[in-house]
């Protein structure tokens, strides 16, 4: 994995961490690179140091990227409902397509913070990460919107024009 | 990969790249929230000019000097995000629900 493509780095969420970086995160010996920020002081409690600032801030771009892809399918549910001229015959197909799109933005935003939240707890413990649930429901939900797209236009074209 | 520093890849001799990078990622996000702003700001500015004015803060927070020992306050910082983002989401379904079917 090049350093163009580290986690987050590319605006692109599905770059989100390889497993050898993650693994590194928990090793004893993963800060001490010369320049590098130590960790800061255990935490109360027991078990939890500050991680790797590097590993912190891949996290945080991860995150970020997560939440670019939310607003990106926010504005473009927005855009479909507001911007397409209706479909002949299928009243409310923009709105089918529309909606969706939005509701997803709104879940990744939600969930990219608790995955945040999850993988910074995981970093502190030096815990494996878990693996991440976005890809999953960004390609499953797009691929059902596109089909559901594909079949309102099929139907449009048929009922629109008699 | 070796490099001089003895690490095994070119973060490992300047750690600053990571910052910049994760700075931005930030003038990303902030540009991506102006984007949206811009875009509602036509037909619905009092939507519009709260995302703008979330812009510029996104924008700012993303030039604080990043220590890893502040975490609350990138907790916060990443909360407000989240919290933004949903707000907009929430007023698209409005604007949306509205708009004629």
């Amino acid at each position: 994995m090049s350093r163009a493509d580290s986690p987050g780095s590319a605006g692109s969420p599905g770059s989100a961490g390889s497993p050898g970086r993650h693994n590194r995160a928990g090793s004893p010996d993963s800060a001490d690179g010369p320049g590098r920020p130590d960790p800061v002081g255990a935490a109360p409690g027991g078990g939890e140091r500050e991680p790797d600032a590097r590993f912190t801030w891949a996290n945080e771009r991860t995150f970020l990227a997560w939440s670019r892809t939310a607003l990106a399918l926010v504005l473009g549910g927005l855009a479909v409902a507001q911007l397409l001229p209706p479909f002949p015959g299928v009243p409310g197909a923009r709105h089918v397509i529309g909606i969706p799109l939005i509701l997803l933005g709104g879940a990744i935003a939600v969930l990219s913070y608790t995955e945040w939240q999850a993988n910074q707890r995981a970093l502190r413990r030096g815990e494996p990460l878990r693996r991440s649930l976005l890809p999953r429901l960004l390609a499953g939900t797009i691929a059902v919107i596109a089909l559901l797209s594909a079949v309102l236009a099929l139907v449009s074209a048929v009922t629109g024009h008699p | 990969m070796s490099t001089p520093g003895g690490g095994d890849d070119f973060e490992d001799v300047d750690p600053g790249l990571a910052g910049a990078r994760t700075e931005l990622a930030w003038t990303r996000t902030a540009i991506s929230f102006a984007a949206v702003g811009a875009a509602l700001l036509r037909n619905h500015p009092v939507v519009g000019i709260p995302v703008l004015a979330l812009s510029l803060l996104v924008w700012e927070l993303g030039r604080l000097p990043r220590n890893p020992a502040t975490g609350a306050t990138r907790t916060r910082h990443l909360r407000l995000i989240t919290a933004g983002i949903t707000g907009i989401a929430l007023a698209a379904l409005v604007i949306t629900l509205a708009t004629g079917w």
